[in-house]
């Protein structure tokens, strides 16, 4: 259906998706659309501004105490009790939020690999969820690479928890530069940026961060040791919120992305 | 939900996005019972509305960073997280919901919509949108108004529709593709 071109037809299917009388595959259809279109998740925000309100009428129901352990359990314990009011002893809980967003993920099927989902499954039954990660000293230099061909390496795509790409990385694996490439991650702003972090397979083992991610488009990172190294026992890499100035090698912010890390040879 | 409450709302939602889980704590106390009403209205099971009410909650502590006050106001955003979950779920295959009883014809919903009618109260009690809205809803035509009001709090398909107010489906369809047109102009005129 050509309906980008006519606007009021988008409009028209905007409404009926707020609605809900756009169903089956008609709504699927026009979710990945609007995934694709700004121009439609406007009017569809528009439709959700007129609309909504109408929700007002609903009386509140109390949802049973059982549903909020359910989600404590699924974001991770560190979620403080409702009703309590814990604006200051909130102030340290954040940094749960690496396994919650795992575990999140992992509850959710949007990791598909089977080698992410090993991980996932090994991350889930480790038991705290704040590791110390200790500070690597960085071994060796940058290893200079004559050869044109093709040179075995590590690549990495992360996608965000709405199935978009938006870091890709690439490390020659005698490397110790990784090379990345931001897409549409704008930066956080508020003194915080983004940290990058290898995932262990094993349950004992520890994320290791990479370092924080220049704010730039494209760039490097300086790995701690050859890529060989650095990410051979990583399957995976997570991007994590963090103060500008690094965790301290303890993730505390929300996972932003996250995926497979690949040999490539 | 009004300018404060908004804010206090968007203040909070900014705050999950950045891991601070008593801050969501907070918003889930706010917001949960209002989040349940209307999942309970539109799956009328109460097992079905708690676990989209987990999810919902789930994928706004991890949305929580991409929530923008300037695109959606924090209800609106929320309560659409809701909706669109309890669409999906009457959507799967062997889900058994009760369907809307006869009696029902939503009209019981505009009676809590906010109108002219209504007491300064009650009037206080809902929002300048939701005024707004019951306005232009009771300025329909009944049977459109019937069914925009039906697909909107019992997430009723055109073709369930159709069958509930027993009128053919292309009705039911100009119904309310024109209703939704009509509001969309109304609401523009008092804005």
């Amino acid at each position: 259906m050509r309906y980008r071109d006519k606007p009021e037809l988008q409009d028209r299917l905007a409404a009926e998706y707020v609605l809900g009388t756009l169903r089956g595959r008609a709504r699927l259809r026009f979710e990945g659309w609007a995934r694709e279109d700004a121009a439609l998740r406007r009017c569809v925000e528009a439709w959700q501004a007129r609309l909504v309100p109408l929700a007002d009428a609903i009386d509140p129901v109390q949802p049973s105490r059982r549903v909020w352990k359910a989600i404590e359990a699924r974001i991770g314990a560190d979620a403080r009790s409702p009703g309590r009011d814990s604006s200051l002893a909130g102030r340290g809980t954040g940094r749960a939020g690496f396994w919650e967003s795992l575990s999140f993920w992992r509850t959710t099927g949007l990791v598909t690999s089977g080698m992410a989902a090993a991980l996932l499954v090994a991350v889930a039954v480790r038991e705290p969820r704040v590791v110390e990660v200790p500070v690597e000293v960085p071994v060796e230099r940058l290893v200079e690479v004559q050869s044109k061909k093709m040179q075995p390496a590590y690549v990495a795509v992360l996608r965000d928890d709405a199935g978009k790409i938006v870091f890709l990385a690439y490390a020659n694996r005698e490397s110790n530069e990784l090379w990345f490439r931001r897409i549409g991650m704008s930066n956080p702003g508020g003194g915080m940026g983004y940290e990058l972090w290898a995932l262990p397979t094993e349950p004992n083992e520890k994320p290791r961060s990479l370092g924080m991610i220049p704010g730039v488009e494209k760039g490097t990172i300086q790995l701690a040791s050859a890529a060989d190294q650095a990410l051979g026992n990583f399957p995976a890499l997570a991007i994590t919120m963090e103060p500008a100035k690094g965790s301290g090698g303890i993730a505390t912010g929300p996972m932003i992305a996250k995926g497979d890390c690949q040999k490539f040879w | 939900m009004e300018p404060q409450q908004n804010k206090e709302l968007a203040d909070l939602l900014q705050a999950c996005g950045q891991g601070d889980s008593a801050a969501f704590a907070r918003l889930y106390d706010a917001t949960s019972p209002k989040l349940f009403g209307v999942a309970i209205r539109m799956l009328r099971r109460e097992d079905l509305a708690e676990e989209v009410l987990q999810e919902c909650y789930v994928s706004i502590w991890t949305n929580a960073r991409t929530y923008s006050a300037a695109l959606s106001a924090p209800m609106t955003w929320m309560t659409s997280i809701v909706r669109n979950r309890c669409l999906d779920t009457l959507r799967r295959p062997r889900i058994e919901v009760p369907l809307a009883r006869d009696d029902e014809s939503g009209e019981d919903m505009l009676a809590a919509v906010p109108s002219e009618e209504l007491g300064p109260h009650a009037l206080l009690e809902r929002s300048s949108d939701a005024q707004a809205l019951g306005k232009c809803l009771a300025k329909l035509d009944g049977k459109m108004r019937q069914a925009i009001m039906l697909a909107f709090f019992e997430g009723l398909s055109h073709s369930e529709l159709a069958e509930h107010m027993r009128q053919p489906l292309g009705t039911v369809k100009t119904w309310i593709r024109r209703g939704l047109e009509r509001l969309k102009s109304c609401l523009a005129e008092n804005q």
